[in-house]
């Protein structure tokens, strides 16, 4: 009883800020700041029709900092029928990625140009078959980085029936690998990955492959090392470094790469 | 919810190369599967099902020793070129002619990669294969071109040292 009468005024205040703080505050005195957004459009209903940039003009200052927030509020109060993926809109489910001002990235980490004068384009992952508006067909993506068996191989798991054991130190060289999201930025960015994308693994799935090369746990490593001997899986990489330079969450595939070749090379 | 979608974009690939065609393929089989779809190197049908992954060429140990060679070979031209400026090279001709030997070789290696690149036989089956002969002919020609040039005239190091001061 006591307790609660120790709580109550406290519960009674917040009751009372959250109120103050729910009643709309106009925000007639932020001028509008107009932006053009020009955005690829295509729509499978009609192949024929060849994709065109559709231009929307959003005011800033009723938009969230994002381009992710753009899209939204463009789908929700300009036009329904803008197409785009987006889930956790915080740089964490690789959904939103596009290209934007000609830099592959997330939508929802890429803040808005406050530049008015200048628009900005959004088109859909470069090279990539498109299903509709910014949605690229990731298919291809996802078969390549299935077949380097993106999971632990180890037919002899510890007697005590507990989990594999590592060291901090072998643990430590699996950072900078195991944060990839999969959001394909780095792969769509890569001329070789255009090019080949066919047989050329590319950036995100090569780093995803290192990743289970490098790990102290895995005991198919010499297997995982022999499928990428040939031409094309791995030796595509002419280290054009686009891939670090785009990834949105900061990672360096092309280290990775450069450390399977190393390791091919010593063997 | 995928099948639809890569059904969609064969269904585009048909479309793309002429009405008439995808027409018929499509009346003649309706109910066309993925695997069953014509397979062309980038296009837009995948070889299996959408959950079967990709398969790897057959491996080899040449295409690593491939790789260190052109690593080494670009590394060891770095002070091969200063060491043929830096000495006379009438006094060492086979300095000269491991120069001219490597650059044409590293060369061709890069012209090599760009074939690979662009005009794969995978791809381009007859221009891709004119490409690599025509490259192979080319560097069989300048190499017995170097050759001679090293032997009978001045060497290519003279050469360059003429030019320069020209």
């Amino acid at each position: 009883m006591s307790l609660l009468s120790r709580r109550l005024p406290r519960l009674a205040r917040q009751f009372s800020s959250s109120a103050a703080r729910c009643l709309a505050t106009p925000v007639a005195d932020k001028p509008v700041l107009n932006k053009e957004f020009k955005i690829y459009r295509w729509n499978p209903d009609e192949p024929a029709t060849k994709p065109t940039l559709q231009s929307y003009t959003i005011d800033l200052n009723q938009t969230g900092p994002m381009i992710l927030d753009a899209l939204i509020k463009i789908k929700n109060e300009v036009d329904p029928t803008l197409t785009f993926r987006r889930s956790c809109r915080e740089g964490i489910c690789g959904s939103c990625a596009m290209n934007i001002d000609g830099q592959n990235t997330l939508a929802c980490l890429c803040r808005i140009d406050r530049n008015e004068a200048k628009d900005t384009k959004i088109y859909p992952l470069p090279h990539m078959y498109v299903v509709k508006d910014l949605v690229p067909d990731l298919t291809l993506f996802y078969k390549q980085y299935k077949s380097i068996k993106p999971y632990l191989q180890n037919p002899n798991p510890p007697a005590d029936g507990t989990e594999f054991l590592q060291s901090p130190e072998d643990r430590k060289k699996l950072d900078g690998m195991y944060e990839c999201i999969l959001c394909a930025c780095c792969s769509t960015s890569c001329p070789s990955y255009w090019w080949n994308q066919d047989e050329y693994l590319g950036p995100a799935t090569l780093m995803q492959a290192y990743r289970w090369i490098a790990d102290s746990r895995d005991t198919h490593t010499a297997e995982r090392k022999e499928v990428l001997q040939n031409e094309m899986s791995l030796y595509r990489c002419h280290t054009i470094f686009n891939c670090s330079r785009t990834c949105p969450k900061g990672l360096n595939p092309a280290l990775a790469i450069a450390r399977i070749k190393m390791e091919l090379a010593a063997d | 919810m995928a099948s639809s979608l890569l059904a969609s974009s064969s269904k585009r690939a048909l479309a793309r190369r002429g009405p008439a065609f995808a027409k018929t393929l499509l009346v003649s089989r309706p109910a066309t599967t993925q695997s069953d779809a014509l397979y062309v190197p980038g296009g837009p049908v995948y070889k299996g099902t959408v959950n079967d992954p990709t398969t790897f060429p057959t491996p080899s140990r040449a295409h690593t020793h491939h790789w260190s060679f052109e690593r080494l070979l670009s590394a060891s031209l770095i002070p091969l070129t200063g060491a043929a400026f830096a000495t006379s090279p009438s006094v060492h001709p086979v300095l000269d002619g491991i120069l001219g030997v490597s650059l044409v070789v590293h060369s061709h290696i890069g012209f090599d990669s760009m074939v690979v690149d662009y005009l794969h036989p995978r791809k381009f089956p007859v221009l891709g294969r004119v490409a690599t002969w025509t490259l192979r002919t080319a560097t069989v020609g300048v190499l017995l071109g170097v050759y001679q040039f090293n032997t009978n005239d001045i060497g290519l190091t003279e050469l360059i040292g003429k030019v320069w001061a020209a």
